[in-house]
């Protein structure tokens, strides 16, 4: 066998490799339900549910954070945060959540919040313009 | 709509909109032009079309011009009927701001990639001579696809790009655009975001740009040989701008991580967010396909997978952008771009680029140099080959993982990226950068085609020795040891890179100059690759919070790194072996700096080091955003980030629920349950951060704008206060005017305590002295994180030289472009 085929076939099995890894660390999105039958790490996308109580307490404990939060299929979780709350949580619109259940909390290991209105300015400011033309 | 709009200034929009059709359509002229003088003028030395083509460009360059003209005119003179001006700026933005909030939107970010392709045409034009026809087809054809993405014009119901000059009107629908003078109700813009109005954001996305856009000259190049049936011909010319392209877009990422590092609360210089991925794709595998370029140009091997790597970084150029503007990445990313209804549009553009590659290989296929022949085990050309196809790989994996929303939306799957995302990208990088840096190293011993086997190997393995001998020190001394195994070889590899290359250097001032270039480039890779390392793996929180309490058994089981620290204000806490204090802060809206002091003591308690860090948080509409402050050192950086405050004040941000409560009666609220000492001059009070002495009692004190007549008596009381090491001084005042009993409390807000002097006791010749002290949680705090970065110059350091390196090959390949 020549050397550039034998090359050829390294750089193959390199490629199936990195798939193969690739695949098998990839997570999963799913929700409260699936983290409660499984150990592993998972994604949930979900939402804040800003009718409860967002705790919080920089004086006692400034990585510990707690919220519930509801995913796409509605259902309502207790989530723990080992970190502060991040800036503008109030305002997010759209939470995912990598972390795993432990007892009947799902501890975060990070949050990524979607705010509609940090980088490009639309929905939410609007309400502000109306607010301003009501007010003259 | 029949509305009668007042106080629009329509004018400079509509120039502007007339701009870009004109460089739309000037584009498309041209990109004709030169088709038909390549294909139909071909061998003709007058040829008509290239004069339309080359008038066409410039036409196009000069319409770039003009929408760049009337955009910022719009912006500097707060045109807020436009979205773009509405939507990025206020009229408090300082002018150097204004300037940047031209790339603020992502048209704006489009035009800037507009103009510097014209540009880089423009200079094609005066300088690739016989290639002028074929290469300048492609630019013009990659300037209009570009030109259709600020378009904004509907074309069969399907609105084609996305127009800055679109109105705000146009942009939303709302309630109030029904009213003629709505423009009086909007007297201001939004306003840049806070984290953009920063140096950076005026140097880095241009530069990012012009990265991009030199990436379609090496492509043009190569399409153009494959189009001529020029096979070997394109590889020459086309090396100088492909070191260009590699040069402007390394440092354009660079920049990018300077500034997140510097600026922006990421907690490091690279996160592997998916956008800081897709802008290396193109610079990896173009990179890569310089080398190959180098291998074909010396030996006519591997003219395949130089062609197809040069052809595929402009293709990766165009679906990184589909990537940050899509909105596809919205679930994984935390700074793309939403959509802007172009999902299809940026995917219809990078098909384009895909199908020219595609549809050229293919039908040339037959004629293309490809050499039967084997290379040389033992020559440098096949190890140049064997890194470069790592490189690749290494892209390929970057590629694989970072495109996962792209494979879901693709098969209808669900999968997420690995939870553990930096291990699992700095684990599999590493082990290819261990791969490459060792070739970028052992090739140097290789000679161009044929090499002596033994004295290479001796040599090599004596270089590797010493590397190793060199890692061993490092890894013990900064603590890579303790990593991941890989992480350790990637550093041997950057090691012996380093001193093979630094030894090539050497040679090259004896005379063989011509390999200075490469080796200052390899040398700041390697460095880059140092830093990186040893920085990332061993940046140590200092901000550990050892103090926190559990919040249940279960949860302090867990090892779980408590990396904020909550500091009170004048209050020294211990962090590592530093003694941090919250001193006081700074306040220039929307800044809010936080004077962090940092003193390191030493046993005898003495300060051996101090200094103060100044990280801020800029509030803007109830939000609030914090920018780091680090100090520099020449082998490590200590970064302090504040995480959470109470420090500013409703007002400050903006939020009109000020419930602050200012009348006295509430003020009480402020602080627990006043504690009465009964004392008398030189006694002392304990309380909870320290101790306060009475030194005296002052017969004769005055308040002000209160006249006292002689039967009134108003006495001071003299306090001296110890919190935390720190010393204050208060007097409050009792009084007694027309037979009424007064008595002035003194706060000492950077103690938290409020004193009031309440009762005078003649028969024990006391004083009543009140201490009123503010809990802990109404006193002012941050929240706060500290990292140490060691060696982090070594990756600025690294990039620096490696753009020089770059740089100096860039001139060399020139040089060689006119003696041949």
């Amino acid at each position: 066998m020549k050397k550039g085929s034998i090359f050829g076939l390294v750089v193959i099995a390199i490629a199936i490799a990195v798939i193969i890894s690739v695949y098998a660390n990839t997570s999963t999105y799913g929700s409260f339900g699936d983290a409660e039958k499984t150990s592993s790490e998972l994604h949930i996308v979900g939402h804040l549910n800003k009718a409860k109580e967002l705790y919080f307490d920089a004086t006692k404990d400034a990585n510990y954070f707690s919220f519930y939060a509801k995913d796409n299929n509605g259902e309502e979780c207790k989530v723990i945060l080992k970190g502060p709350k991040p800036e503008d949580f109030e305002r997010s619109e759209q939470l995912v959540l990598t972390g795993k259940m432990v007892g009947s909390e799902f501890h975060a290991s990070s949050i990524l919040m979607k705010c509609p209105s940090k980088y490009t300015q639309d929905k939410l400011e609007t309400k502000e313009v109306k607010a301003k033309s009501a007010s003259i | 709509m029949d509305i009668q709009f007042k106080g629009e200034h329509l004018l400079p929009g509509q120039i502007g909109q007339f701009f870009i059709v004109l460089s739309f359509g000037a584009a498309l002229l041209s990109f004709i032009s030169y088709y038909f003088a390549t294909t139909d003028d071909a061998g003709k030395e007058n040829s008509l079309w290239q004069k339309l083509g080359r008038a066409g460009f410039l036409v196009n360059l000069a319409s770039i011009i003009g929408i760049g003209v009337c955009l910022f005119t719009l912006i500097y003179k707060h045109y807020f009927e436009y979205h773009y001006a509405w939507a990025y700026t206020s009229r408090s933005l300082p002018i150097y701001y204004i300037l940047s909030a031209f790339w603020n939107g992502q048209e704006g970010g489009f035009l800037l990639w507009l103009f510097w392709q014209a540009v880089l045409g423009t200079f094609l034009i005066f300088r690739s001579k016989s290639w002028e026809r074929p290469v300048m087809t492609v630019v013009a054809m990659s300037q209009v696809v570009l030109a259709a993405m600020i378009l904004g014009v509907e074309i069969f119901g399907q609105r084609i790009g996305s127009s800055p000059f679109l109105l705000l009107r146009e942009s939303m629908p709302a309630p109030i655009f029904s009213n003629p003078n709505y423009m009086e109700f909007i007297k201001d813009g939004q306003g840049m975001v806070p984290s953009l109005q920063n140096y950076w954001m005026i140097i880095h996305p241009p530069t990012l740009f012009l990265g991009f856009a030199s990436m379609i000259v090496p492509f043009a190049y190569a399409v153009a040989g494959l189009w001529q049936k020029k096979y070997k011909e394109w590889v020459a010319p086309a090396i100088p701008y492909a070191l260009f392209a590699c040069m402007i877009l390394g440092t354009g990422v660079v920049m990018g991580s300077f500034w997140a590092y510097e600026s922006l609360n990421f907690g490091g210089f690279w996160a592997w967010d998916p956008v800081e991925n897709a802008s290396i794709f193109p610079w990896i595998v173009l990179v890569a396909g310089l080398h190959v370029m180098i291998v074909f140009k010396n030996t006519g091997h591997s003219y395949f997978t130089a062609t197809f790597l040069v052809l595929l970084s402009n293709v990766l150029t165009w679906y990184s952008s589909f990537l940050n503007r899509s909105g596809i990445l919205g679930d994984t990313s935390v700074h793309s771009f939403t959509d802007l209804g172009m999902f299809w549009q940026l995917v219809i553009s990078i098909f384009i680029f895909l199908a020219i590659s595609v549809w050229l290989l293919v039908s040339r296929w037959k004629e293309l140099p490809i050499t039967k022949k084997d290379e040389d085990t033992y020559s440098r050309e096949f190890w140049m080959f064997v890194g470069a196809v790592f490189m690749g790989l290494s892209c390929f994996h970057l590629l694989v993982v970072t495109s996962v929303p792209v494979w879901n939306a693709i098969f209808h799957t669900k999968m997420a990226p690995p939870s553990d995302i930096k291990t699992h990208y700095n684990v599999i990088q590493s082990s290819f950068v261990f791969v490459i840096v060792l070739v970028t190293g052992f090739s140097q011993f290789l000679k161009y085609k044929k090499t002596d086997v033994s004295k290479f190997f001796v040599i090599t393995g004596s270089y590797l020795l010493i590397a190793a001998a060199l890692t061993a020190l490092i890894a013990y001394t900064t603590g890579v040891y303790k990593l991941n195994f890989v992480f350790v070889l990637a550093m041997w590899g950057s090691v012996y890179s380093v001193l093979v290359n630094g030894k090539v250097l050497a040679d090259a001032f004896k005379g063989k100059f011509k390999l200075a270039g490469s080796a200052v480039a390899h040398i700041g890779f390697s460095l880059l690759m140092i830093g990186a390392l040893i920085s990332a793996g061993t940046s140590k929180v200092i901000s550990i919070n050892n103090t926190g309490e559990a919040y249940n058994a279960e949860f302090a089981k867990e090892e779980n790194p408590r990396e904020n620290v909550t500091v009170y204000r004048n209050q020294p806490t211990k962090l590592g072996d530093y003694t941090v204090t919250y001193i006081g802060d700074s306040i220039s809206s929307p800044n809010h700096w936080f004077k962090i002091n940092y003193k390191k003591i030493d046993a005898s308690g003495k300060v051996t080091e101090e200094f103060t860090l100044k990280p801020k948080v800029q509030v803007s509409k109830g939000t609030m955003s914090a920018s780091p402050d680090t100090r520099h050192y020449l082998f490590s950086d200590i970064y302090t980030h504040i995480t959470l405050t109470n420090a500013i004040t409703p007002t400050e941000a903006g939020t009109e629920s000020a419930e602050a409560a200012h009348d006295a009666d509430n003020d009480d609220k402020n602080y627990d349950a006043p504690v009465s000492h009964e004392v008398k001059t030189g006694d002392t009070i304990r309380y909870r951060d320290g101790y306060i002495v009475l030194t005296g009692l002052n017969k004769e004190a005055k308040v002000e704008n209160i006249p006292l007549s002689d039967s009134d008596v108003a006495i001071g009381a003299h306090l001296e206060i110890v919190s935390n090491g720190n010393k204050y001084s208060a007097t409050p005042v009792y009084m007694i005017r027309n037979g009424n009993v007064y008595d002035f409390a003194r706060k000492v807000d950077d103690a938290g305590l409020k004193l009031r002097f309440s009762k005078v006791i003649p028969e024990h010749k006391t004083v009543e002295i009140v201490v009123y002290q503010q809990p802990e949680s109404k006193k002012k705090f941050v929240v706060m994180k500290a990292i140490q970065f060691p060696f982090i110059n070594f990756f600025w350091a690294g990039t620096i030289i490696m753009v020089i390196g770059f740089f100096m090959s860039i001139l060399r390949r020139k040089s060689e472009l006119k003696t041949v």
